[in-house]
């Protein structure tokens, strides 16, 4: 592997050599960003050789003068990698250095690109001209003109005009930006595509139809730059700060009309450059083919000829990169070698170094003391690299560990990294931690015993702040192997501050990658787009970055996504794309309202608005009418009287009012319904599978839960309230009460009846009972609880017993009829086994005596024989009991109250219980 | 006491109704040492009455002396402890529960119970059973890893425990447990097998039985003795002396389903809201909707609406629709058993089948839906 970095430092000696050279069929692979830069442009300056049409050649120069200016001041803060050289060499030797040609020379290259434009650069040149004669000028042809395009655009504008100018201006604070005087009154010209191309403007004041927003939006369409200094475009002579500065440098002034204009006559000019704009068209795209097999060929040339010296892996990594044209261009275009990588390129040196010197600092022998003297970067035994997704970490540790001969072992979220287990003799098949235990600690030996065989390895932790609730232990586990570890460990992760990554950070090199500049991920994208053959400006491709908020991946994948539809991608269509699939990220309120009332949202279609209104159903339609009155509708655009304005305000509150009552209503989806109802329902389940219980313990039946609803229910519900309304008071209630007592149903109990059998619309099942009846029978009830056998004992608790049985001990309900046992409760258990015993002795001799072994058995009692004063009148079949009633001792006679104090609460107290 | 438990008969000789079932019963248990059984039939056809006083006639009164308890267990399943909340009915020789009732775990009752009894083997005296009697509920409600673990425990224990098995539907016990069991399948009873059961109550309450009075209870009991002797009492606490033409009234909810089934066979005159024809669909779909609700919150099965929703229905559709309606009918129970997920398919099939049907069946459908829906979320619950 070594020898890989000997070639790698071989290539680049070799590509000093060659300096300016560079020429396509330079060998290096690793000719870092010179080499594809160096070949595009050669292969540019080839088409631009077929093609020698005065057209193409400013077009392109204006391509690169650009860059090469980036170049310029990246190069002046960044530690220029070697390897730079040659391109800037390259780009210098090919193009007219970009400082000179600043506002003296754009307008013969405007002239030359431009074609027929003779008056617009006299035009753009006259700053003073005033705008009242334009506007008069211009005003005349416009008439309804004045809806079209600007007409619509303009209509949110205002908000644009405060709410973002305000951070542009620096200086402009909101009330200070007055709206355009003509807002909306101009047309806005259609200009021939690219034909601001390679203008810089600098917008300073109001201008005069236009918002700032609409006025960058329709340089950009064009080709045009914001932040430029070849024009400054302004109406009026505000005598600000930029417009002093630009008079300092000479720039040339211009006004919104003569920027219209030069839009405009690029337009009519079209006519005549019609041909060559299509045959530039055509001529590129047939260009860009060619030499991308001729870049292939050589790619493979490449390998080839470093097959004997390359490992295997990377060449076949390369040739399917080659082969595969369906290959996703993220994995198609990932960088190769670490010059590739887009923007910081500072970070990857470092990386680059710690990696390269890790085993000098922490293997070499005796060497440890002096590693920890150093001050530098390499006194972390671990490296944590930080940064937004897709800005190229995994790229650049790969890459770096790939360059430097480390076999890369990658450990990701989707591997689980939970906490290595002690017990090692599990082995290393079933964890993961543990086999990355192993390699750290193992790596050792094979390090110190040959290295020259055995293959340097890096791990990477990917996504380690990713590791959470499934991989226990994983942070602290990742520091321990950091600790022992005798291999390099990068990590990786998205946010250094997470409180997960606390510990780690202390015990890492801390390497945090920034985003790359829009320009940066340009002339990437710009080099990708060249590749596949796909035409796209430098404009659209910032303008892309941008969106993508420096993912670079994103980028690849949008741009790859565009590419199957169109060959040809303007600044217009990447706007539109992502104007569209901004909308599934999480919009705040206020952005939602700022985009609905932006210059743009009028030509939001309707579905985008819902979207952005009902990101916060509650707070966008507040903040909408907060604010719908600053706004300056597009509609008015020439209303001197302000009545036209008015009505619109007018309707647009109506239809806000319209929007509150709709929202009132709720049409859109209603919290389930059902999940209160659910509640509802399993609390009648509940209820009712007490009932059951009680029923059940009464032993009269034994039917199921279900049958106890569906068939008896009715029934009951007969039973217990028939009587109370046809019979007279006394009578019904004793019948009730008894009815209650035969089924051991309790008052709560009979409550559930009555609610279950309660429908909606149906009268309530206890109509027509008076009262005064439905007092008796409670009053008879909780009367007869204290002399009623207790069939359903809710949780007897035993005294004596330390700790009561979680038992439900149902009693048994056989009257007894002889006086034994008052203190059953305590005898409970033994008696239990006894009377077990004597059944089963009595199973054996048939059923025949049954009466006397019912009264033995009761004796004995299993059952909780509460009964004790008086089973007397309620239950008058059980008139056998009522001779217990002399044997009550205190104790019996206490719990039997207590027992009764607890049949009214029973049924809540269960309730409560029951509550799973 | 209610008649139809009074005149439960409490041993096999007492059967009234399936007597030649009862006396091979008591053969086999007598003479022999009892399989395991498996009973099937009907609701309200008497496989309880007959398992209860089969238990009498193996293990005499004792086994009359049930206790209800309220039964924990504690599950060790590997990693964690599964608690467990049953209502069992036990005497000493018999324990009774439904498994079903805990829902998918039911598969630990089963063994665990079984294991249990098996562990507390009563003592082999001399002429004395040496077997404990397990009776299991709603076998057909059992899960199917219930089923499979209980076929196994079912040959390990037999030894020292029997089972009996209830259930309506045998179709739903696996094959594995049928041929296990022998299975005694109780024919719901006949109208005049209950016409002759009534009369005897009659006689014994001391009743005027007004002529073809107990035939007409009979026939609205649609075959189920219990039924049949439940309507019977509650026309006696309505009114008496019968009249012969005195009306037999349905359970409340029957009652409450078939106005149901009234709201959803209004709508088809559309004469009532010419104007708003669509928006009144609406509404008496959430009317609908609230109704159902309603039924479910007071503890009625889902299937039992939707049993009796289309039985309702049918009465009053045209022919033609019959065959449609039926077709949807089970093709909702179906998923509302398989439960859970089916709610995305359900809704999709609304979307699809709206409009294609006839509007009366589209809200058959609708209603189905919705009982598909809170089965669903029962089971989520």
């Amino acid at each position: 592997m070594s020898d890989i970095r000997k070639w790698f430092m071989k290539a680049h000696d070799k590509s000093k050599d060659n300096g300016g050279v560079s020429k396509a069929a330079n060998p290096a692979p690793t000719d870092t960003d010179s080499a594809p830069g160096g070949q595009e442009s050669s292969a540019r300056r080839k088409t631009s050789k077929y093609f020698p049409a005065e057209k193409q050649k400013p077009k392109d120069e204006q391509r690169e003068e650009l860059p090469a200016k980036r170049k310029v001041q990246n190069g002046s803060d960044e530690k220029p990698p070697p390897s730079k050289k040659p391109s800037k060499i390259d780009t210098d030797d090919d193009f007219v250095l970009p400082k000179s040609k600043n506002s003296v020379d754009v307008t013969p290259s405007k002239k030359l690109k431009s074609g027929s434009g003779r008056g617009v650069a006299q035009k753009a040149v006259d700053t003073v001209d005033s705008d009242e004669d334009d506007a008069k000028d211009l005003e005349s042809p416009v008439k309804s003109g004045g809806r079209g395009r600007g007409g619509r655009g303009a209509s949110g504008a205002p908000a644009a005009g405060r709410g973002r100018g305000g951070g542009r201006g620096g200086f402009m604070n909101f009330g200070e930006r007055k709206d355009p005087p003509h807002k909306g009154e101009k047309e806005v010209p259609e200009g021939a595509p690219d034909c601001l191309a390679g203008l810089t403007f600098v917008i300073s004041g109001t201008l005069d139809s236009l918002e700032r927003e609409e006025a960058e939006d329709l340089i950009k369409r064009y080709g045009g730059r914001i932040t430029g200094s070849n024009y400054l475009l302004c109406d009026e002579d505000i005598g600000g700060r930029k417009s002093a500065k630009a008079k300092e440098l000479g720039t040339a002034f211009l006004t919104e009309d003569g920027l219209f204009d030069m839009i405009r006559s690029s337009n009519r000019g079209k006519g005549q450059s019609k041909e060559k704009s299509k045959e530039s068209a055509v001529s590129v795209p047939a260009s860009l083919p060619k030499k991308s097999p001729q870049k292939t060929e050589l790619k493979t040339a490449k390998v080839s000829e470093k097959g004997s010296t390359t490992t295997v892996s990377s060449t076949k990594q390369r040739g399917q990169a080659i082969q595969h044209s369906s290959l996703t261009w993220t994995e198609k275009y990932r960088p190769k070698i670490p010059n590739e990588i887009t923007g910081n390129q500072s970070l990857v040196n470092q990386l680059h170094n710690w990696l390269a010197h890790w085993n000098d600092q922490f293997l070499g022998t005796g060497n440890k003391g002096k590693g920890k003297k150093q001050n530098d970067p390499g006194a972390k035994k671990a490296v944590l690299l930080s940064g937004t997704p897709g800005i190229g970490k995994t790229t650049s540790a790969k890459l770096v560990s790939q360059m430097l001969g480390f076999q890369t072992i990658e450990v990701n979220a989707s591997d689980s990294r939970g906490k290595a287990d002690a017990n090692i003799s599990k082995g290393i098949g079933g964890s993961n931690a543990n086999s990355i235990k192993e390699l750290v600690s193992n790596e050792a030996l094979s390090v110190n015993m040959d290295r020259s065989k055995h293959p340097k390895t890096v791990l990477i932790m990917d996504e380690v702040d990713g590791m959470s609730a499934g991989d226990r232990g994983g942070i602290a586990d990742l520091i321990a192997s950091i600790k022992i570890s005798k291999i390099p460990i990068i990590c990786i992760c998205n946010d250094r501050y997470s409180q997960k990554l606390k510990s780690l950070v202390n015990y890492c090199l801390l390497l945090s990658f920034r985003k790359p500049t829009k320009q940066q991920m340009a002339k990437r994208l710009m080099q990708v787009a060249n590749a596949e053959g796909l035409q796209v400006n430098e404009i659209a491709l910032e303008e892309l970055a941008e969106r993508v908020n420096g993912d670079m991946r994103m980028a690849l994948n949008q741009l790859q996504y565009m590419s199957l539809s169109m060959s040809v991608i303007q600044y217009d269509d990447i706007r539109r794309r992502l104007l569209s699939s901004s909308k599934d990220e999480d919009i705040s309120p206020f952005t939602a309202v700022d985009k609905l009332f932006g210059f743009n949202g009028g030509k939001l279609r309707m579905d985008e608005r819902i979207d952005l209104s009902m990101s916060d159903p509650d707070l966008v339609p507040l903040i909408i009418q907060e604010n719908y009155i600053n706004y300056r509708p597009s509609s008015s655009a020439k209303d001197d009287s302000g009545v036209k304005r008015m009505n619109l305000i007018a309707r647009a509150a109506e239809s806000i009012g319209d929007g509150d009552i709709i929202n009132g209503e709720r049409n859109f989806n209603r919290f389930g319904g059902w999940l209160g109802k659910n509640s509802t329902m399993s609390k009648n389940y509940r209820l009712l599978e007490d009932m059951h219980v009680h029923i059940l313990s009464s032993r009269e039946s034994s039917s199921g839960r279900e049958t106890l609803r569906l068939e008896y229910l009715t029934v009951l519900l007969k039973q217990l309230t028939g009587p109370l309304r046809e019979m007279s008071k006394d009578e019904a209630v004793k019948q009730v009460v008894e009815f209650m007592n035969t089924y051991s149903i309790s008052q709560e109990d009979f409550d559930t009846i009555v609610e279950l059998s309660k429908f909606q619309g149906h009268p309530n099942p206890l109509e027509g009972i008076p009262p005064a009846v439905k007092a008796a029978l409670t009053k008879a009830y909780n009367e007869g609880s204290k002399r009623r056998m207790v069939r359903a004992a809710d949780l007897v608790t035993l005294p004596g017993m330390k700790k009561a049985p979680k038992k439900r001990i149902a009693a048994m309900l056989e009257p007894s009829d002889d006086v034994f046992g008052e203190e059953n409760d305590d005898a409970l258990p033994e008696n239990e086994e006894n009377s077990s015993d004597t059944e089963d002795l009595e199973g054996t001799t048939n059923g025949e005596k049954l009466q006397a072994e019912l009264q033995s058995l009761n004796s004995k009692g299993i059952e909780v024989q509460m009964d004790l004063k008086g089973t007397g009148n309620s239950s008058g079949k059980k008139a056998p009991a009522g001779r217990g009633r002399g044997r009550g001792g205190k104790v019996a006679s206490g719990s039997a109250e207590k027992k009764g104090g607890r049949g009214s609460g029973s049924g809540a107290g269960l309730g409560a219980k029951r509550k799973r | 006491m209610l008649w139809v438990d009074k005149y439960r008969p409490k041993t096999l000789d007492q059967v009234m109704v399936h007597q030649e079932t009862a006396q091979n019963l008591k053969k086999l248990v007598t003479e022999q040492d009892c399989p395991h059984l498996l009973f099937y039939g009907p609701s309200g056809s008497g496989k309880k009455t007959l398992i209860m006083a089969l238990l009498r006639q193996i293990f005499g009164p004792s086994a009359e002396k049930v206790k209800v308890e309220n039964r924990n267990w504690k599950i060790d399943a590997g990693s964690r402890t599964i608690d467990l909340e049953l209502t069992t009915l036990s005497s000493t020789n018999h324990v009774e529960l439904s498994p079903s009732d805990v829902g998918f775990q039911d598969r630990y009752i089963v063994q665990e119970i079984i294991k249990e009894m098996a562990k507390n083997r009563p003592i082999d005296t001399k002429g004395k059973k040496g077997f404990k009697v397990l009776v299991l509920n709603e076998v057909d409600k059992l899960s199917r890893e219930a089923q499979h673990s209980l076929r196994r425990t079912m040959e390990k224990y037999s030894a020292s425990c029997r089972l009996i098995l209830c259930c309506n539907s045998s179709s739903k016990v696996t094959e594995a447990i049928r041929s296990r069991c022998l299975n005694i399948r109780i024919n719901a009873p006949s109208e005049e097998q209950i016409i002759k059961v009534l009369e005897f109550i009659g006689k014994k309450e001391n009743l005027h039985l007004p002529s073809g009075f107990a035939a007409r209870v009979a026939e609205k009991s649609n075959r189920s003795l219990r039924r049949a002797i439940l309507s019977f009492e509650t026309c006696r606490v309505q009114q008496y002396p019968f009249k012969s033409n005195q009306a037999i009234l349905p359970m409340d909810w029957e009652e409450y389903i078939s106005e149901i089934a009234i709201d959803i066979m209004k709508e088809q005159s559309p004469k009532r809201f010419p104007l708003q024809h669509l928006p009144y669909l609406i509404v008496l779909l959430f009317q609908i909707r609230g109704k159902v609700y309603e039924l479910l919150i007071n503890c009625i099965p889902p299937e039992m609406i939707l049993k009796r929703l289309l039985h309702e229905l049918l009465k009053k559709l045209d022919a033609e629709l019959k065959h449609e309606v039926c077709h949807w009918a089970a093709y909702y129970e179906h998923r509302m058993r398989l439960g859970q997920k089916a709610i995305f398919h359900i809704e999709g099939t609304e979307k699809s089948y709206f409009g294609i049907e006839s509007a009366h069946t589209t809200y058959e459908i609708n209603l189905t839906l919705e009982v598909g829906e809170m089965s669903e979320l029962e089971d989520k619950f």
